[in-house]
């Protein structure tokens, strides 16, 4: 195939798209629902909607999926305005299943129930259960911009108006790749700094790979709809990746005293100073031994891969507020990026120093594969790399993973994170580069 | 566009077992909100078509339905080009197509694919947006084929219509419709026929076929595995349609027995029996003796090789109970396989069956043999009451197992291996040795120091 370069824009470059890396908004949604205690994500579209979700993130990590939907029919398409089948689902779930106690009922709609211009905001008023609505039709934005927009609508509706603050309280908005272990982490880090710490959504101990009965019937996340209604008075929220600004916005509007603080990413050792340095600076204390341990590690790990990844090319493919880190981190250690191909337009994309950035799919991708040492990408890039003849790494990053086991618990966030991420490519390209 | 009253059809078919109880007209069941768990209409129609390595599957429709989707199947194919059927191509559509239509696109889109691909046909999928929308698929296809001589076909089975079943019927109804009988095979044999509904999951199919060939029946097309579009075109030339488990395209045999005087059967090739049968009824339908005799060669030579093989897992399995939870007709045929090993299978779930699903799975559990209507809230009894060593189940079940500490095996994991034909039931023994030998839900079962009193 011929390289045309692709430049940066909002507008596609083709019609169509060819082993797509983009996902959609409803699926980033039901994500960041499953993330919150207590909660029935249900999809309002067609069947099908829901259940493509349900396996897709069935095989991603490995576990019972909450989602439900509300089945839209060719008939409910046509007559219905929303009504009908959001409240017949609520009450047929709730019926078949006494046990069942959602605390919040999640609804995000689809392309479809978009298209027929469902009121949803209006259905809520005959909804007994807290009720939480969000807009993310399929055909516009993606799974990140879907994630950040349900943190969004969740303070929107249900975060109270408040003029105070609580010094000690922190909030933590993350972006939609970040696995379960690496909310964890990052929570664990500021409360070791005596912060009280909740995170919007917080998959820590939902999708998380653990053992117990009963899941995949209701979000199991860490944060309740009562911790989501008082999160007006956290002194400090902070967000991490870009795509959260649009949830912090909201914030802000009920309490403006609140401190904001923004990172674009956690990845390596400039970004993990700052962030450091501003939970010093707010509880006026020195970080734990362990954190400061962690940081001479990773600065042992990038002087001990270093040789290796600063002679080698990378291709990397995702969403845009995973890219940032991954590109910034390998080149803090001379890593040289070829190219970075975007699911969706966001503009972090626009500060990615790298030859070639875009938005596209992996048939745009498949063109640098042949002239780099190691590509980060999805599963899906797999087969494409096994098709070609130079032997180039992979290491799999991104939804979705079908195929690895264990996903949820691999960490590239913090000084610990970025530390075995850094081992991990580096021992990847040990393996092409030296054994051909 | 889509067709109601094609939809009503196909939701009413009368060779179908579902339709039995029901009052006239009433069919299928429209989803219930809330309630529906499996795929949509889409996802039948694309089960059922993208096993087609030679043409490119095109799904117009915003993200959902093709990003989730694609390469998630197993569906292996032997195709020497390159093989579409591990790729994904989506129009993607936006606001704007929403707004203002996505013919324009889509008619892109399939220059674009004929451009840099060069398949021998296109199927192009409406979805539930671009059919709400309104976008003249029909004829964007239509000018397409024209302009670019191969087919275009247009499936018109958007989520909203209905389920996968359903979606599965539109599919053989678009190929009946567009594709069979425009293109007439090179040659044709008396032994000729179509498989109907295998769509070669882990190379189901790559396990019976040798043995079609060494009988003499020959595979004039396939709807879907393994298959090629210049074969179903001819499809309309074969001498017996063979469906193999799949009561969705029941209404394409039908049809294309009243149109074309192609009779039909129904097969399974699970398990040593199940595939012997099979056999058996497509030797018989096709009525030549010296085939028939040939068969009866075939069989008794692969039986023998067969059980000579299964002796050490036999002498394994001896005693051993299963209990089995799983929807359709997994409930017999697994049963039938497991049987064809030496297990006792005490109880199977019906949950979801027709009634002739329940009427093959007594006849395999025989009097004894429990039909589970409600698996979930039985199956823990009845693991108790008959002392059974295995669940076979879907990931749900895995607490029963490990609170029972008996062995596991998740039936609706994707599998990597087989279980089909003779050598299937190999593979499946294999998997139910190291399920035995597992102490893994014993182990996990143990308590924590802090639970210990």
């Amino acid at each position: 195939m011929e390289t045309k370069k692709i430049v940066l824009s909002k507008r596609e470059h083709k019609p169509l798209q060819v082993n797509p890396i983009k996902h959609s908004q409803p699926m980033g949604s039901a994500l960041a629902f499953m993330g919150i205690k207590n909660c029935l994500p249900l999809m309002h579209g067609s069947q099908g909607c829901a259940s493509y979700t349900k396996v897709f993130y069935t095989r991603h990590f490995n576990e019972p999926i909450a989602l439900y939907n509300t089945s839209v029919s060719d008939i409910t398409a046509i007559l219905d305005g929303g009504d009908y089948s959001i409240l017949m689902a609520i009450e047929n779930i709730t019926k078949k299943n006494t046990t069942l106690k959602p605390e919040i009922i999640g609804l995000h709609t689809t392309g479809l129930t978009e298209t027929k211009g469902d009121d949803v905001r209006n259905v809520g008023m005959h909804v007994e259960i807290p009720y939480c609505y969000v807009n993310t039709p399929d055909y516009e934005g993606g799974m990140e911009s879907g994630w950040a927009l349900t943190a969004k609508a969740l303070i929107d509706q249900h975060t109270k108006e408040t003029t105070e603050t609580k010094p000690n309280k922190l909030l933590i908005l993350p972006h939609v790749s970040m696995q379960p272990i690496e909310i964890e982490k990052v929570k664990e880090l500021c409360e070791s700094f005596g912060f009280e710490t909740y995170a919007l959504p917080d998959l820590s101990t939902s999708l998380d790979g653990y053992l117990s009965e009963g899941q995949g019937k209701l979000g199991t996340g860490a944060i309740s709809i009562s911790d989501i209604q008082e999160l007006g008075n956290s002194a400090t929220v902070i967000t991490i990746g870009t795509s959260m600004q649009i949830a912090v916005k909201a914030l802000l509007k009920k309490n403006p005293n609140m401190t904001h603080i923004h990172f674009n990413h956690l990845m390596g050792q400039d970004t993990n100073d700052n962030f450091v340095a501003t939970l010093m600076k707010i509880r006026q204390i020195e970080p734990k031994s362990l954190v400061k341990r962690w940081r001479g590690r990773l600065q042992d790990a990038m002087l001990d891969t270093h040789f290796l990844i600063g002679s080698s090319h990378f291709v990397i493919t995702g969403e845009p507020d995973m890219c940032i880190g991954m590109t910034e981190l390998l080149q803090s250690v001379g890593g040289t990026i070829d190219a970075v191909i975007s699911t969706t337009y966001s503009p972090i994309l626009e500060k990615i120093n790298a030859q070639n950035v875009f938005v596209g799919d992996l048939e745009d991708a498949v063109v640098y594969f042949e002239n780099t040492d190691l590509v980060i990408s999805n599963f899906h890039a797999e087969r494409l790399l096994h098709m070609q003849e130079r032997n180039t790494g992979l290491v799999l990053r991104g939804f979705p993973n079908y195929e690895e086991l264990g996903n949820q618990l691999k960490n590239d966030q913090l000084y610990e994170g970025s530390t075995y991420f850094l081992f991990e490519v580096a021992n990847k390209l040990r393996g092409i580069k030296h054994h051909g | 566009m889509v067709n109601r009253a094609k939809i009503k059809e196909l939701m009413n078919e009368s060779a179908c077992s579902h339709s039995k109880d029901k009052k006239p007209g009433a069919g299928c069941d429209m989803p219930k909100p809330g309630m529906a768990t499996g795929g949509c209409a889409f996802d039948g129609a694309q089960i059922s078509l993208f096993p087609y390595a030679d043409a490119v599957h095109l799904v117009h429709g915003p993200q959902t339905c093709l990003g989730a989707s694609w390469e998630t199947r197993e569906t292996l194919s032997s195709y020497k080009g390159r093989d579409h059927t591990v790729m994904g191509f989506t129009t993607g559509i936006t606001t704007n197509d929403v707004i203002f239509g996505g013919d324009k696109r889509l008619a892109d889109s399939i220059g674009y694919i004929v451009e840099h691909y060069n398949p021998e046909a296109i199927f192009v999928y409406s979805t539930c947006v671009t059919a709400m929308v309104g976008d003249d698929i029909d004829m964007t296809c239509k000018l397409g084929t024209q302009k670019y001589s191969i087919p275009v076909v247009p499936i018109h089975a958007p989520g909203f219509v209905g389920g996968k079943n359903l979606g599965s019927r539109i599919a053989g109804e678009e190929v009946l419709e567009h594709l069979i009988g425009t293109k007439e095979p090179e040659f044709t044999t008396p032994y000729d026929i179509n498989l109907i509904g295998d769509y070669n999951v882990t190379g189901d199919m790559w396990q019976y076929l040798p043995l079609f060939e060494k009988i003499g029946i020959r595979v004039l097309s396939s709807l879907s595995g393994d298959g090629r579009v210049g074969n179903i075109r001819t499809a309309h030339r074969a001498k017996l349609n063979v469906i193999v488990c799949a009561k969705s395209l029941i209404t394409l045999c039908r049809k294309m027995e009243e149109q074309y005087a192609i009779p039909w059967i129904s097969v399974s090739f699970y398990g040593k029996r199940d595939t012997s049968f099979a056999i058996r009824e497509i030797v018989k339908a096709l009525g030549d003796k010296t085939l028939i005799e040939k068969a009866e060669q075939i069989i008794a030579q692969e039986e023998k090789k067969l059980e000579d093989e299964l002796v050490p897992y036999r002498e394994l399995f001896k005693g051993k109970k299963a209990v089995l939870n799983t929807g359709g007709n997994k409930a017999w045929s697994i049963a039938s396989g497991l049987q064809d090993l030496g297990i006792e299978v005490v109880a199977t779930s019906i949950r979801k069956s027709t009634a002739d699903d329940i009427e093959k799975a007594r006849e395999y559990l025989g009097e004894s043999g429990i039909l589970m209507k409600a698996p979930a809230s039985e199956q823990s009894k009845v693991i108790d009451e008959r002392k059974a060593d295995i669940l076979l189940a879907g990931g749900r079940s895995l607490y029963t197992a490990i609170k029972k500490k008996i062995s596991f095996i998740d039936v609706n994991q994707e599998k990597k291996v087989s279980y089909g034909g003779y050598g299937g039931l190999l593979n499946l023994a294999e998997d139910l040795k190291y399920a035995f030998a597992n102490p893994v839900f014993k182990n996990v079962a143990k308590k924590a120091p802090w639970e210990i009193a």
